[in-house]
This record gives structure tokens, C-alpha cells and sequence, in this order.
């Protein structure tokens, strides 16, 4: 059995590891070049403004989000990363579940409903987080969601920022709107101590503050982790850009044709095709959608690309009395969960609260923007270096993460342009509803209240100059990205309005698998690369399986799937 | 008496024995021997020189973090699980 998967980060490298594992005969083609971590911490280091993509090398031939197109009311901003590894070697390795609640939206009043529960996607959850390694407390997750009994974690919970104790010490236990509020630890795909049967893969975290976008230490899993673990059937090509897709008239996929390249600044290339029995598109949700939409497959529902969802994040900044020693360790180690679930997210968009533990970085450009403000008051000297430290030292970020329900109207297309292999560049047309916008005010209405109890001084400042500025019932707003595009090829339950099934088998092509943040139909308020991965592992159980029942018949139903000579 | 390395200090308020052990002290005066006090101070705290970070050292060395106590961030290890102790006062 011949599989090809287009894409080596998180889902594809996965997938193919346990179709490799099994017998399939494996071809990842990845359209982006190899990283190289050294370059990239050295990229890392030089880069004026430290963005998720500014340490990896990118390519004329496969651009990077860069190349979207925004068409709508509203950019969509967050970034993704074509290299070997994908978005995953950017990533900041945050890995909660979903909560129950966040699989039958569409009976919460928005969004759709997904074709399987929380309880069915438990046990894959758990098998996730064991192949990726992730460090957290089984009983201290139970406080607000379902685990299984008697499981573990493979690693303990990371310890918590000294932030995390200051802010736990005077919110735990106060209330906001009837929530009770817990500061609780959250999960992480960095090497903690291990529990007894789990061996880490690379060094413990060691705390150089820079997970997104690179850990110097290797601490955080990246897809670069289970692509060596791939057995001898898995191989890999990076540079190839898989341009289209092949289904013969009865709907079964035969071939994929793709452009390799060797130069990595211009357009050159050579074509090639390769046959297939089983196609896994795990390009990226725009980037799958994409393809398809090239391809002309998948379609019928006329759902292909539409139900972008992102986290719109809202960030607000504050001191704290006190110094609490920011830029220390990873960049979020704990949350609050109370405003993830319940009845208020029948009338705004829910949220999950990180304790964001880089100052101002992200929010405001710390500590080069409070080093500038000084500068240009005047101070010099003692008193410069006592306002930096004063200042800096007790800054921290509350970051909320804004659930975005499924809507058609939030749709990635073919733009009219071209990149350099001649391809159509995505065209993004999105908004955020009125939904979405009342759970972004709600979230500054808990800010407000939240640095209230921990007498901070607010330093939150939304401006009209600023980017993703926008007006919602007369208060100012606005929106940063938190890259986690999803929904463009979506599940369901019924061949009339979603893209694939519950395996993220395409309903109208048997053979080809669309993977990955596109295929969720909700994103709930967890960072999703984990629930990816947990569908990425059941996905590639189902094809194992599937081949197992269909051994007797493969012969015959491959040779039927060939173009006739 | 070095004219530059006395100015970066009364201009920063780190010694000039700091100054020198970030190892910076002949590059920054090759780029901003006749800069503006601003644009010295910019490049000290930040390792910015008009617009780019000249070397990964720049970025490691900024003053800002040495300020507040911290490694600039990827540039240094302070041990698993440090971040949970209290800050200790940055010594003035």
C-alpha cells in the first residue's frame, strides 16, 4: 500500500509514522527546506523584531503566510510556516484539550457541532500527548476537564513562574460574574521530570524564555522529534510542492503532481507526478484548502476553504506591585479556565485566560519600546537603568484567547495572483462576528477586574493607529493572531455540508484524507495543535485498520484506481 | 582615559567595567564613536543600530535585560525549573 502525505509538519509527520510503522510504503513531500536549527537561533538572535518566522529560512518557490491575500473587513494575521517541520517548529508548545463542551458548539447557540464527542477523541488525547510529551498533572487537569482515571501524564507539570505563585495567591478563590476563579497549570510539549516509563526526548527545559520560535535547548517538541522515529518505509522529500491532485472518474485518487525545486530564491523548478492508494493532504488548513480548491476535488458540499476560524487573542498589559522577574522560563506555565465552558457562551464568545510571563514583549515591544519612552523623557544614566528595571520587572500579560465559531463567510479562495511557481497565491476573506466581538469586549471587562484584585497598574492601550484596531460598542478593541488557523475542510456528519468525515476522509473521493486544523469544526479555546494531533493518530489508526479489512481486496482495488495506459 | 567608554557609561549608568565585559566596547565605537547620546544609549540597551542588530552579541549583551536581571531571551539558560524562584533585586 502506497501512501503519499503532502506536508511534514505535526499531523503529517505523524500519520506517516504510524503508516510506516504498519507496512505502508510512505512518501512525505514537504513544499518548504529543511530548517537548520543553528542558522535559525543565529536568524533568532539578529532579527529586529522577533516574530514566529523570523529565524527560518523561507523560499521564493514556497512562500509563507506572507504570500495571503486579505479581502475582508478584518486581516486574518496569523502566521504559518512552510519548511520541514511546518508551523510545529515555531510553534510555543501549549498543549491543553478542548473541553467537552467545545464538540457541540452548534448547540451552544454557534458554530457546528463535531461527528465525534470528547469522550471518543479521550483516548487518543492521551496516546498525543504520550508521542509528543507533554508535562502536566492528571488531577490538577481534572479540575475542569474529564481524564481518564489512573492516567498519567509521561512528564509532572513544569514548575510555575514565580508570577504564576503571586497571581495564584491573591486570585484563587475570588469570584468574577459568579466564576470562581483557579489559577491552574497548563499543559506543555516541553521535557519535564518524567514519570516512571517515559524517557524525554532531548534535554529538560532549561529556561532560555524563547519557545516561540525557537527553543535553543531542543526542550519543546517539533515534528522534527517523530520524523526520526520514522521507520525505514517513511521517506521524505523536502522542496516539493505538491500543485495538484488526481482523481479518476469514479472519484478515487490516483496520482499527485508536484514542482521540486533546488534553488531556494527563485521560481525554478522541474514537475513530477507520483501514483498513489491513499493521498493525506496535511499542508496546513489554507494551505489544504488550497490544493483542493486547485485540484477541483472535495467539493460538493461547497464547503472547500470556507469556516476559517482563527483565536482572535486579545492581550492586556499591567505592572504588578512588585517585582515578579519576567522573561524567565517558558512563556506561559499556567491559566484560568473558568470562562472556557458554561451558559455565558450562549451569548459571547467564551475564553481561556493565559498568565503571560514575557512582560510586554508581545503586547508592546518590551523592553526596547520602555527603554525608548525613557530615553526620549530625558533620563540618562542611574536614573535610565532604575526606570528600565523598575518598569520591566514587574511587567506581565494577560493573553485571551477568543474562541471564533465556523462561518461560511470566513473563506480562503484561489487569489488572482501568482507566486513563483506559478501557483494561485490563498486569498483570505474574514471577519470576526458580532460573537466573537463580545466575547473580545467581555474578556477586557474580566481584564479590568482581574488587575483590580491584583493591584496592578493597567497599561493596556488600544489605539486607533494601532493594527487590528477596531470600535465594539464604542469601547476600543483589537486582535492579534494566535496562529491557529483552522476549519477550511471541515467534519460533519453529512456529505451535504462538510468536507470530510469523522476519519477526515474526503466524502467524495474514498481514498483521499484531508488532516489537520482544517478538519475541526470548532477550535473551543485551546491552542489546537494537540486536538491535531489527537485526530491525526486516530486518523492514521483508522487507515491501518481499514488496510487490514480491505488486504484481500487491495490488489484489485488499486489496480482498478490506475489511469488506463 | 577612553572618551567613548566614559560617555556609554554616564550615558547608561553601567560601569565601564561593564561596559567592557559585554565585549562590545570597539565595535560600538567603530559604529557610534560621533552618534547622538540617544542613539548610543539605543544601541547599548537594545543592541539596535539604526534599524538592525549588528551581531548576536549586541542582542545578548542589551542593557535592558542586564537592567532587570535577565538574559535576553535564547541567548542564555538559567536551569529548569529558575523561573519559579523570586526575582532578586537588580543591584544599582
Amino acid at each position: 500500500m502506497k501512501a503519499v502525505v503532502v506536508g511534514a509538519g505535526f499531523a503529517g509527520s505523524l500519520i506517516a509514522k504510524v503508516l510506516g510503522d504498519n507496512g505502508f510504503r510512505v512518501l512525505v513531500l514537504e513544499a518548504g527546506a529543511q530548517p537548520d536549527h543553528d542558522e535559525a537561533l543565529l536568524r533568532f538572535q539578529t532579527a529586529l523584531v522577533k516574530t514566529p518566522l523570523a529565524p527560518y529560512r523561507t523560499t521564493t518557490a514556497a512562500p509563507s503566510s506572507d504570500y495571503l491575500i486579505n479581502t475582508g473587513p478584518f486581516d486574518y494575521a496569523s502566521p504559518y510556516l512552510r519548511i520541514n517541520g511546518g508551523t510545529g517548529t515555531a510553534w510555543t508548545g501549549i498543549t491543553p484539550r478542548m473541553h467537552p463542551e467545545d464538540f457541540r458548539t452548534a448547540d451552544l447557540g454557534h458554530g457546528r457541532n463535531w461527528p465525534i464527542s470528547y469522550d471518543e477523541l479521550e483516548p487518543f488525547y492521551r496516546a498525543a500527548e504520550w508521542e509528543i510529551g507533554v508535562a502536566a498533572d492528571a488531577d490538577e487537569q481534572r479540575q475542569h476537564l474529564p481524564v481518564a482515571d489512573g492516567y498519567s501524564y509521561p512528564m509532572h507539570a513544569l514548575p510555575r513562574t514565580y508570577l504564576d505563585h503571586v497571581i495564584a495567591s491573591v486570585v484563587d478563590g475570588a469570584t468574577i460574574d459568579g466564576q470562581e476563579l483557579l489559577i491552574t497549570g497548563t499543559p506543555q510539549a516541553r521535557n519535564g521530570i518524567p514519570v516512571r516509563g517515559y524517557r524525554p526526548d532531548g534535554q529538560l527545559c532549561a529556561g532560555y524564555a524563547s519557545c516561540v520560535p525557537i527553543c535553543p535547548e531542543q526542550a519543546k517538541y517539533t515534528p522534527h522529534r517523530t520524523q526520526k522515529r520514522w521507520s525505514h518505509n517513511v521517506e521524505l522529500r523536502t522542496r516539493c510542492v505538491v500543485n495538484r491532485v488526481h482523481a479518476d472518474e469514479f472519484g478515487r485518487v490516483t496520482k499527485v503532481s508536484y514542482q521540486r525545486y533546488e534553488d531556494d530564491t527563485t521560481g525554478t523548478h522541474t514537475r513530477h507526478e507520483e501514483e498513489a492508494d491513499v493521498v493525506v493532504l496535511a499542508a496546513h488548513a489554507i494551505e489544504n484548502a488550497k490544493l483542493l480548491l486547485m485540484s477541483g476535488l472535495a467539493n460538493s458540499s461547497d464547503q472547500v476553504g470556507r469556516n476559517l476560524m482563527d483565536h482572535p487573542a486579545l492581550l492586556t498589559w499591567a505592572l504588578m506591585p512588585e517585582p515578579i522577574g519576567p522573561f524567565r522560563g517558558p512563556g506561559s506555565t499556567t491559566a484560568i479556565d473558568a470562562f472556557r465552558s458554561g451558559p455565558q457562551r450562549c451569548t459571547r464568545a467564551p475564553f481561556r485566560i493565559e498568565i503571560g510571563n514575557w512582560g510586554w514583549g508581545w503586547s508592546a515591544g518590551s523592553p526596547g519600546s520602555d527603554t525608548a519612552e525613557f530615553v526620549a523623557a530625558g533620563l540618562r544614566g542611574n536614573a535610565l537603568r532604575q526606570a528600565v528595571a523598575n518598569r520591566v520587572g514587574r511587567q506581565f500579560t494577560l493573553q485571551f484567547e477568543i474562541e471564533q465559531e465556523a462561518d461560511p463567510t470566513n473563506r480562503v479562495t484561489l487569489g488572482p495572483g501568482r507566486d513563483a511557481l506559478g501557483n494561485p497565491r490563498p486569498s483570505v476573506h474574514y471577519g470576526l462576528s458580532t460573537y466573537v466581538k463580545d466575547g473580545l469586549l467581555d474578556a477586557k471587562r474580566v481584564s479590568d477586574r482581574i488587575f483590580e484584585l491584583l493591584r496592578a497598574e493597567d497599561h493596556t492601550s488600544y489605539k486607533p493607529d494601532d493594527e487590528r484596531y477596531f470600535e465594539h460598542n464604542g469601547e476600543p478593541l483589537r486582535y492579534w493572531g494566535a496562529g491557529h488557523g483552522g476549519g477550511t475542510h471541515v467534519m460533519g456528519v453529512s456529505p451535504r455540508d462538510s468536507v470530510v468525515d469523522q476519519w477526515q476522509r474526503c466524502w467524495d473521493h474514498p481514498n483521499l484524507y484531508a488532516v489537520g486544523c482544517g478538519s475541526m469544526p470548532s477550535l473551543g479555546t485551546s491552542n489546537p495543535s494537540l486536538t491535531m494531533a489527537a485526530l491525526a493518530l486516530r486518523t492514521a489508526g483508522h487507515l491501518v485498520s481499514r488496510r487490514v479489512m480491505s488486504a484481500g481486496s487491495e490488489l484489485a482495488e488499486s489496480a482498478g484506481s490506475r489511469p488506463p495506459p | 582615559m577612553d572618551a567613548f567608554v566614559e560617555l556609554s557609561a554616564e550615558l547608561t549608568g553601567f560601569s565601564a567595567e561593564e561596559l567592557r565585559s559585554t565585549g562590545l566596547v570597539e565595535q560600538y565605537r567603530g559604529l557610534a564613536g560621533n552618534a547622538s547620546h540617544a542613539e548610543i544609549i539605543e544601541l547599548w540597551y537594545t543592541g539596535v543600530w539604526r534599524g538592525v542588530i549588528p551581531s548576536p552579541r549586541a542582542y545578548a549583551e542589551g542593557l535592558a535585560w542586564k537592567a532587570v536581571g535577565v538574559a535576553a531571551p535564547g541567548t542564555g539558560a538559567p536551569g529548569f525549573g529558575s523561573w519559579e524562584r523570586r526575582p532578586r533585586r537588580s543591584a544599582l
